[in-house]
């Protein structure tokens, strides 16, 4: 069978934060989908949650117009990311083909020099073997394609690359292109408010890069130069209205 | 010299074992692992790919449609189901987990008998001798039998109901925390009387340009939160339309209110006083609002409720001058002496607005509602206290936990002589009972549940199990149907001849003239619905008129006391780790229970975070962890719902506080719990315990 | 006065320290030699025999055209053939099969052909480009029980991909190929 020509993806995000509500529901998705464990009471204490995407909440104003605003953080997948040049073994490597940073599990060997170089505090770390300690039959649920990481290995967020390359996969298996919406990672798919656009930039008309241009997007951090693939529309009503 | 012995005996002996685990675990049993393929593979396995089928949430009574990834006898993954017309392929955290319930540790494995109640050992007793239990019990004098059932509305409520009718019992009693968080009773009531039919009102948010929610905290668990959560979505975006634009009057600003444009922090109980203030503006802005005989003395309203002349004018001609203004009436505003009249006051806003069946308006659900009132659940209790109950089947919900002790249910359950479980993890109530006999949990069941609260049209909900029960569990309906009172052969017959009324309805989604194939496609699709839009559109105009609201400021040195549930729900998520894990989305606090003080009212009482605090209220009193939150009313303080568990297994057990210890009795004019007004003390303990929260993360290693 | 060596030159504690060593050395080389051995199979299929009789491999193991794992025959499927097979009925091997088919039990077959479990491959693409089965299972027309093909690591993998069409090289070269 011939394969279709290679199509070169970029993926990104789109996180409306107007119609974002702060439901959390993008972190369970995430948890559940990326056999993400979770840790309990004391270990969070420490900060240490495995999350691969969080949900910011910071206050503004005084009571009685005190406003809470929430932002999901994930792994921007930058364009130049400060945590892929301080690796000493390659773990954190830039993918030339999807065009987001890979975290190679069975490289990694613990530095947490990439954490600590990430200034988007999108990495989490596997302090003790939490996903090890899930009492059967829970570990039943456990999606088997996404590796099971162990003690003392980084983990971020991945863009759902497992559905990426399964998406990929059915349609090259079918013969034809990706269509823009069939690859969604699971914290999109879940989000009530589908305020989380997932999808192609390098093509101007898909969903997300239409959302990329709205006047509204602004990226995180830009000014380090780090050229991050996840543009924030800002919310707050500060438009239209 | 003997340390240098002991040294070296160390190493040596860490050597050996060395030596021997790089021995054993090296071995081929370590490499390789045993694959037992299928005996004869299913017609639908490929090999390596997921299969998926379409089901039902039930964690929570709302019903969104599930596509279940299932991967080689695994379920996986819970997914929106895209067609469903509730989520439309969305979920909220609680559908997400419900894998880590049916792979509980602690679920109940088998059927089994308690010696004594309140003893955590069941003696496993085989299916056989309990359904003689199940068919003596229901052999008995009929009035003797009592059914305590969950909120969801599903098969299992329809066939009870028969069941009752026909061994002359009476009717079960349904109820839940969500229930009697939502004022679910009220909501009905207030329906009732302003459009003539009680029923569930569904609004339509997205159709909306401004909502003015009073309490009615809609994006977390308000009736269907991830349809409401959708409906928010059009609401607030701007492909060719104005921006929504949310009001919301509540004491705490909760995540409905956190994305609100305007939050005006009124005292709770306060709402229908705003209502009616609203209405008198409004009508002379040209609207007909069915004002009382007496004067609306609008400025004592606006200063009952805190807020200013100015500011009530200003969104007063801002409803005014919206095409499609909605106003929600939620919970927090209804759960009152006066919250009856609240809710009827908010109703006939939207009358006024001529939101009756119209796009952005009000429409109702055509299904009957069915639930009861905390006064039904008195009634019951009442009967138990005086012997008058003989058994008593309680499934899908956890009285012992979800009611107010006040309420003495727990006491009036030793007046029992046979209580029968059907839950499928060790709970309080499970724990309480003689029996108990678990049911499937949901992802291994059949069914089918109505919707009633969060779509806009009529829809049966499939429900099938996606995958074989793990354990030795039994359908409750066939375990109620072995007593052959119904002629239904098992719980299949009776879902299909349920199902067989709605074969060639018009327009529906599952088109088909005979059971099979319906049945077939049912599943497949997910359920039945109506392939247009469609609900009763309220007509009736009553002769009623806006009344003036209770609502008064608490005493000094009380506070008032909200109490609201989470992504936990009625409770029963906190034996899910990752609902325990997931932040609370406002405070980020995760594994515990915690008391939002304003930073005011911290000071005055000289406490800081983390300090564990008493809570007492006239009712009772429960120990906290103080969590400064500032966006809540000074005069208030909030504990949310579904912690403080003494069962339910390793996650959930000796986690927080329960704080329906604090709410009392106290019933509002439709027979829901007033909880709204219970007012409350804080005193410190002295005692300092530091709450896990994930925003003391953000940006560096935290302190903690 | 006797002068008293210093402790690491004591002979007893060298000959201690050697045999830790040594145990150390013997523990690594048995294990390292017991993750090569042959795992047992619940029957000792003659993959030779059935390969060729000119059964198709995808016969069998038909995963391997659409998707990522080629599976294992379902007790079914074997007794599909072996039903009307005359040996079936002598051959103390095939009373196995005669036995789990009875039970109404898959056959808890060990694959030899495994890769640890943060690496993920799919057969289709393999197959699609025209791979043939023995480049990488070996030729199983001479083997009987299926063995496993030692040193398939990541060089291995890359080493077939490097052989391809240069504008390919970026693709398949990528870390999230397989490890994700």
């Amino acid at each position: 069978m011939a394969e279709q020509q290679e199509t070169r993806e970029r993926w990104g995000m789109v996180v409306d934060l107007d119609l974002c509500t702060g439901c959390n529901a993008c972190v369970t998705a995430c948890a559940m989908e990326n056999n993400i464990p979770w840790v309990g009471e004391e270990e969070a204490g420490y900060g240490r949650n495995m999350f691969w995407i969080r949900v910011q909440r910071t206050w503004e104003g005084e009571y009685p117009e005190v406003s809470p605003a929430y932002q999901p953080v994930m792994c921007q997948q930058c364009g130049r990311a400060p945590c892929e040049p301080v690796c000493p073994v390659f773990a954190t490597v830039h993918s030339e083909e999807e065009q987001i940073n890979l975290q190679v599990y069975n490289r990694c060997i613990g530095t947490r020099y990439c954490a600590n170089n990430c200034p988007y505090t999108a990495r989490s770390f596997n302090w003790y073997d939490y996903t090890y300690q899930i009492p059967a039959p829970m570990n039943y649920y456990l999606n088997p394609n996404v590796t099971v990481r162990r003690r003392g290995v980084m983990e971020k967020c991945t863009f759902c690359v497992q559905r990426i390359r399964a998406g990929q996969e059915q349609a090259k298996a079918a013969g034809r292109t990706l269509q823009d919406g069939e690859v969604i990672p699971a914290c999109a798919q879940a989000c009530p408010a589908d305020a989380i656009i997932f999808g192609d930039l390098s093509d101007p008309e898909s969903r997300v890069s239409k959302a990329a241009r709205s006047q509204r997007g602004t990226t995180l951090l830009e000014e380090l130069g780090t050229q991050p693939k996840v543009t924030y529309l800002k919310g707050g009503g500060y438009y239209g209205g | 010299m003997s340390d240098t012995i002991s040294r070296r005996n160390f190493l040596k002996l860490s050597g050996l074992s060395a030596a021997a685990a790089v021995l054993t675990g090296c071995g081929p049993a370590a490499r390789y692992v045993t694959r037992r393929p299928y005996y004869e593979m299913p017609e639908y396995a490929v090999l390596g790919e997921s299969t998926y089928f379409a089901t039902t949430c039930i964690e929570c009574p709302a019903g969104c449609g599930l596509i279940m990834r299932t991967f080689e006898g695994r379920a996986i993954k819970a997914e929106g189901n895209p067609a469903h017309p509730v989520n439309h392929g969305k979920l909220c955290s609680r559908g997400l987990t419900g894998v880590q319930g049916l792979y509980n540790p602690d679920r109940i494995q088998r059927p089994g008998k308690r010696a004594r109640r309140g003893n955590p050992t069941l003696e496993p007793l085989d299916w056989d001798t309990a359904l003689g239990v199940v068919r003596e019990a229901l052999n008995g004098a009929g009035a003797g039998v009592a059914f305590y059932l969950g909120l969801a509305p599903d098969h299992l409520y329809d066939l009870v109901l028969e069941l009752t009718q026909a061994i002359g019992a009476p009717p079960p009693v349904r109820f839940g925390a969500l229930g009697m968080f939502e004022a679910r009773a009220t909501l009905v009531e207030a329906v009732r009387q302003v459009f003539g039919e009680a029923r569930f009102p569904y609004f339509d948010l997205a159709g909306a340009d401004v909502v003015v929610s009073f309490g009615a905290n809609f994006l977390e668990t308000w009736l269907s939160p991830v349809a409401y959560t959708r409906g928010f979505s059009q609401f607030r975006r701007t492909d060719g339309k104005k921006r929504g634009y949310l009001i919301s009057f509540e004491a705490r600003r909760s995540l409905t209110s956190g994305v609100a444009d305007e939050w005006l922090p009124v005292p709770p109980g306060t709402e229908g006083q705003v209502a009616l203030a609203l209405g008198s503006l409004l009508q002379s802005r040209g609207w007909k609002v069915p004002l009382g005989a007496g004067q609306v003395d609008v400025e004592a309203s606006a200063a009952a409720a805190g807020i200013s002349m100015e500011r009530l004018e200003q969104l007063a001609d801002r409803i005014a001058r919206a095409e499609h203004p909605l106003f929600l009436p939620g919970g927090q505003a209804l759960a009152h002496a006066g919250g009856l009249v609240a809710a009827r006051n908010i109703l006939l806003l939207n009358l006024a607005a001529g939101n009756m069946g119209r796009p952005g308006g009000i429409f109702l659900s055509p299904s009957r509602p069915d639930s009861g009132s905390l006064r039904d659940v008195q009634a019951l209790i009442e009967q138990m206290r005086a012997g008058k109950v003989e058994t008593l089947f309680i499934h899908g919900a956890n009285p012992v936990f979800e009611l107010p002790p006040a309420l003495g249910f727990t006491e009036a359950l030793a007046n029992v002589p046979r209580v029968i479980s059907f839950a499928s993890f060790p709970d309080e109530t499970a724990l309480q009972s003689d029996y108990v006999l678990p049911d499937h949990t949901p992802l291994e069941s059949w069914g089918y549940q109505r919707t009633l609260a969060g779509s806009d049209r009529m829809i049966f909900s499939s429900l099938q199990p996606v995958v074989v029960p793990l354990y030795d569990t039994r359908a409750t309906a066939d375990v109620l149907l072995s007593a052959g009172k119904l002629p239904y052969n098992d719980e299949v017959t009776f879902l299909q001849s349920k199902l067989a009324t709605l074969l060639n309805e018009p327009g529906v989604t599952v088109e088909a003239t005979e059971i099979a194939t319906f049945w077939a496609r049912y599943l497949q699709a997910g359920g039945w619905w109506t392939q247009q839009a469609g609900l009763t559109t309220p007509t009736n105009q009553p002769d009623l008129q806006v009344e003036m609201a209770q609502g008064a400021a608490a005493p000094e040195g009380q506070f008032r006391l909200i109490t609201y549930p989470t992504h936990l729900g009625d409770g029963s998520g906190a034996n899910r780790p990752w609902l325990q894990e997931t932040p609370s989305p406002s405070t980020t606090v995760m594994w515990n229970t915690w008391v939002e003080v304003h930073p005011q009212l911290a000071e005055k009482l000289g406490l800081k975070d983390d300090d564990v605090v008493r809570v007492t209220s006239p009712s009772g009193s429960i120990e906290a962890v103080v969590y400064l939150f500032p966006a809540i009313r000074p005069d208030t303080v909030a504990i949310p719902f579904g912690q403080g568990h003494t069962a339910l297994g390793r996650w959930a057990e000796g986690r927080g506080a329960n704080p329906a210890v604090l709410l009392g009795a106290q019933l509002n004019e439709a027979g829901d719990l007033a909880y709204g007004d219970v007012l409350v003390t804080l005193s410190p303990t002295g005692r300092r315990r530091p709450l896990s929260r994930l925003e003391s993360r953000a940006g560096v290693y935290g302190e903690h | 006065m006797k002068k008293t060596l210093p402790w690491w030159l004591r002979p007893w504690v060298r000959v201690t320290a050697g045999l830790i060593v040594l145990i150390l050395l013997g523990g690594a080389v048995g294990g390292i030699y017991l993750t090569q051995t042959v795992p047992q199979q619940p029957i000792q299929f003659p993959h030779n025999f059935h390969v060729g009789a000119g059964i198709p491999c995808l016969y069998c193991h038909p995963g391997a055209q659409w998707g990522p794992v080629a599976g294992l025959p379902s007790t079914q499927k074997c007794w599909g053939c072996h039903q009307q097979v005359a040996k079936t009925k002598t051959s103390p091997e095939l009373q196995k099969l005669v036995a789990y088919v009875e039970k109404g039990e898959g056959i808890p077959w060990v694959p030899v052909f495994i890769q640890p479990e943060f690496v993920h491959f799919n057969h289709r693409p393999h197959v699609a480009a025209g791979v043939a089965c023995e480049t990488c299972h070996g030729d199983m027309k001479k083997v009987t029980v299926a063995q496993p093909i030692p040193r398939q690591n990541m060089g291995w993998c890359l080493s077939c991909h490097a052989k391809q069409a240069p504008e390919k090289w970026t693709r398949l070269s990528d870390c999230s190929l397989c490890h994700y």
